[in-house]
């Protein structure tokens, strides 16, 4: 099946910095794609670059099949966008800025129009300049999912949404996903990729460092371990653990991010010290994102 | 520059200041340079009435032309425009822009923010006057002009104050509103009917003395270049900016502050009550938000209502006095010299034609013209993409093509409505006045003005298109407006460069004397050619570049 997104080469260069560097990624059709990294990684300029709002200084993208600089209006006819750091007309209503983009883009059904806002609850009858951050991000969610687009490219959306709104706006993109069509979502809220992603890709300094599914990086079996001792223990004990990718110390406990041999660390657990209590769970993909950029860090 | 309210505010401001003082310095200089290449001795011929309508003083020479033509004139209103923008962007703007709450939510008091943004308005504006009355007293030695009998010092004396009261009038209507459109509409409207009342009321005996209720009489009105400082009308002006500055400073300490919130218009009263909410709701919503075109018209309809409210004031007004004009200037009119009818594009001053195009079309109407679509014109694009919109209007299926076509299409039809309000105006001033003017040539030329228009805002929405940055979209389209009116102005005073003021637009606006002798369609064509030119120039500018997120 045709890709949702396919970037080959993808590079863009401001004057001296570059702000993305050979990006290669396809994402497909009936899918919620994550895409992560910190500010600055060259999140927005990917949007930016496949949406044809700047243009790449090589390589190239398609979207649907599609050039994304050749065909750049007939791709906007299968697509919905939310920019981050949303900006609308403050003097326009909700209802009215919606009336307007539906207005040039043609065939939009308010039916569904109307669902949308009830399901996010969102009073469309306000000035967007009256509006909070939060409600502003509502109708910039509608509008990016009401003409029902084959492809939903959104850049941080979730900011400002409340957890209840979050939960539903959730529910949606699982939605789009399970009709066949995709959803691109930049984040650095992690948990919420992790709620609705398939997949993951990674990027910092531009660079994509991974493309990976959820479960699989979920199964780098990266745990956290909290060791209770009865008397204070120092962490350097622990730090040449096969396995230990950080230690922290607080008085009678330890915190270690851990994907080694529990055997080797319980050894040394019980060596010297009297192991009073342990905790071990799954990490989130906070985690494993850090732990990504730490490795990365130490590489450089 | 960012350690404190003051300095920041002086170093965002200081660009757009220096951008200014510069245009008007060099305008000065060049004004100067030409007149050094023709004969002034017309100027001696000229009644003490006219002088006193255009701003020049008695007595002086070629020195007194360009300080009396330039700094009695553009050079204070281009300041005092500067000061406006300054007084409205103190309060109100950081109202407008949100950051009020930022600034405050630091351990400074509303008094304070206020002072400092009064100290920066004090402070550009004298290092401006500064910098005109150093201009002003090295180039007449360099190009050996005599300014010998003008009182320079007390002619920059008297606008520096005269500009502060102005910049404190903006400050303080801010201040008090919060409303920033209120408060340059209210301050510019103040001292561009002053700058007018004061030059046509000394000339109507019976009610000269009306002119001193403008606060520009008490700037102009004792013609500080010929017969120095007037203390009186200085401290008239020092006590009443102090007035405004006491306004400001309760004004802002009142009320509660805005954040980003829009104003509620009258439409939104309508349409908020539910009878009368199907016919506002079909005005003021989907009417304004069914396509580019429409939205554009909606986002700058306040600004053409009073461009054109003032047009049409104007026309009537200036329509009206030509009735009240005493005969006497009439026979000095009627021997103008050729040199000044040709800089008032070959009018006759002593026909009702001439006195019209001298006083409406010469510059009051492009003034306006220009405010509408330059403004336009550099909105069109870098404006969306400055707000931040420009993302979500491109996420739709448009082409940028069509973008700006679209946008150009409101551009020029506003231009023509302004056009069609400056000619029932004319019309009905000349009516009203019993002036003699043929219906055809005024519409001819407010259909030429308003072509001429829709070039300047061609050239804003050129470098909108190439930069996406509005302020130089503004700035480079106001330089090359008041080149093109300098060009046409001034070179065919001089024999041997008349013919190079064919290179500005104004010579295909004025130039053929369009209300005496009708329509030109040549010149006509020219105009039009060159807003499509220019329109198509900024397709390709605006299509190979990055937008600005």
């Amino acid at each position: 099946m045709t890709p949702a997104i396919l970037t080959e080469g993808l590079t863009k260069h401001y004057g001296e910095v570059k702000a993305l560097i050979d990006l290669d990624l396809s994402v497909s059709q009936g899918e919620v794609f994550g895409f992560l990294g910190p500010n600055g990684a060259g999140k927005t300029t990917t949007i930016r670059t496949i949406l044809d709002l700047i243009r790449p200084t090589r390589g190239r993208a398609t979207i649907l099949g599609m050039d994304t600089h050749e065909k750049s209006v007939e791709i906007r006819d299968h697509i919905g966008y939310l920019p981050s750091e949303l900006a609308m007309y403050p003097s326009l209503t909700g209802k009215d800025t919606l009336t307007y983009f539906a207005n040039l883009r043609g065939g939009v059904d308010w039916k569904h129009v109307d669902e949308l806002a009830e399901r996010l609850d969102s009073d469309l009858s306000l000035k967007v300049g009256d509006m909070s951050g939060g409600n502003r991000q509502k109708v910039g969610v509608i509008q990016a999912f009401m003409n029902k687009p084959q492809l939903i490219v959104m850049d941080e959306p979730s900011s400002g949404l409340d957890p209840l709104v979050q939960r539903e706006f959730q529910k949606m993109m699982r939605e789009v996903a399970a009709e066949g069509r995709s959803v691109f979502l930049s984040s650095h809220t992690l948990s919420e990729v992790q709620r609705v992603a398939d997949r993951v890709g990674i990027i910092r300094h531009g660079r994509l460092v991974d493309v990976e599914s959820v479960n699989d990086l979920r199964s780098k079996a990266i745990r956290r371990v909290e060791l209770f001792f009865d008397t204070p223990v120092e962490a350097d004990e622990f730090a040449t653990v096969a396995g230990v990718r950080e230690v922290k110390a607080n008085q009678h406990s330890l915190v270690i991010s851990f994907d080694g041999e529990m055997d080797q660390l319980l050894k040394v657990a019980t060596n010297h010290h009297n192991l009073v209590d342990i905790t071990s769970q799954e990490a989130d993909l906070e985690e494993i994102f850090l732990t990504y950029y730490e490795d990365e860090e130490l590489e450089a | 520059m960012l350690a404190n309210i003051f300095l920041k505010t002086t170093r965002d401001r200081v660009t757009g200041v220096a951008v200014g003082t510069v245009a008007v310095a060099a305008m000065f200089a060049f004004g100067m340079a030409v007149y050094r290449t023709i004969d002034v001795s017309f100027y001696y011929q000229l009644p003490e009435a006219y002088l006193d309508l255009i701003g020049l003083p008695e007595g002086g020479d070629i020195g007194g032309l360009a300080f009396g033509a330039l700094f009695n004139t553009i050079g204070a209103l281009t300041l005092g425009g500067l000061a406006i923008s300054m007084g409205t962007a103190s309060i109100a703007g950081e109202e407008a822009d949100g950051t009020i709450g930022l600034l405050l939510g630091n351990p400074k008091s509303r008094t304070h923010v206020l002072l400092s943004k009064a100290g920066s308005i004090l402070l550009l504006m004298t290092l401006a006057m500064l910098l005109l009355w150093g201009v002003g007293y090295v180039l007449p030695s360099m190009l050996d002009v005599s300014t010998a009998g003008l009182e320079t010092n007390a002619l920059m004396f008297h606008m520096l104050v005269n500009t502060i009261f102005y910049g404190f009038l903006a400050l303080a209507i801010g201040a008090w509103t919060g409303n920033g459109s209120t408060a340059s509409g209210i301050a510019g409207g103040i001292m561009v009917i002053g700058w007018l009342a004061v030059g046509i009321l000394p000339l109507i005996e019976s009610i000269d003395w009306v002119a001193r209720v403008f606060p520009w009489y008490y700037y102009s009105g004792s013609d500080p270049i010929s017969n120095g400082t007037n203390w009186a009308h200085i401290a008239i002006l020092v006590g009443a900016s102090a007035v405004l500055a006491i306004v400001g400073y309760i004004g802002v300490n009142r009320r509660d502050l805005k954040s980003r919130s829009v104003k509620r218009t009258l439409l939104d009263r309508l349409r908020a009550n539910p009878r009368t909410a199907k016919v506002a709701n079909r005005i003021a919503g989907t009417a304004r938000v069914s396509g580019i075109m429409a939205k554009t018209a909606s986002d700058h309809q306040g600004l053409l209502v009073i461009t054109g409210a003032i047009m049409f004031y104007m026309s009537v007004l200036i329509g009206v006095f030509w009735r009240f004009l005493p005969e006497s200037i009439f026979d000095a009119l009627e021997n103008f010299p050729d040199a000044i009818i040709a800089m008032i594009g070959g009018a006759n001053m002593a026909s009702a034609e001439g006195w019209f195009q001298a006083e409406i079309f010469s510059l009051t109407a492009p003034v306006a013209g220009f405010a509408l679509t330059i403004v336009i014109g550099s909105k069109a694009l870098a404006g969306e993409e400055q707000k931040h919109t420009m993302d979500l209007l491109m996420a739709n299926p448009l082409s940028r093509s069509r973008i700006i076509i679209q946008k150009a299409g409101t551009m020029a039809i506003y231009a023509l409505l302004l056009g069609a309000i400056t000619f029932l105006g004319v019309w009905l001033g000349a009516f009203f006045g019993g002036a003699e003017v043929s219906w055809t040539g005024i519409a001819a030329t407010s259909l030429l003005f308003s072509l001429l228009s829709m070039v300047m805002g061609g050239v804003a929405l050129m470098l909108s298109a190439a930069t996406g940055r509005t302020r130089i979209a503004n700035y480079g389209a106001l330089g090359v407006a008041i080149v093109a009116y300098f060009v046409f102005s001034f070179l065919p005073l001089s024999d041997q460069l008349a013919n190079w003021a064919k290179l500005s637009p104004f010579y295909y606006f004025l130039g053929s004397n369009p209300l005496v002798n009708g329509m030109n369609w040549g010149h006509a064509g020219v105009l039009a050619g060159l807003t499509v030119v220019l329109i198509a120039l900024s397709i390709p500018l605006f299509q190979r570049r990055d937008l600005r997120g």
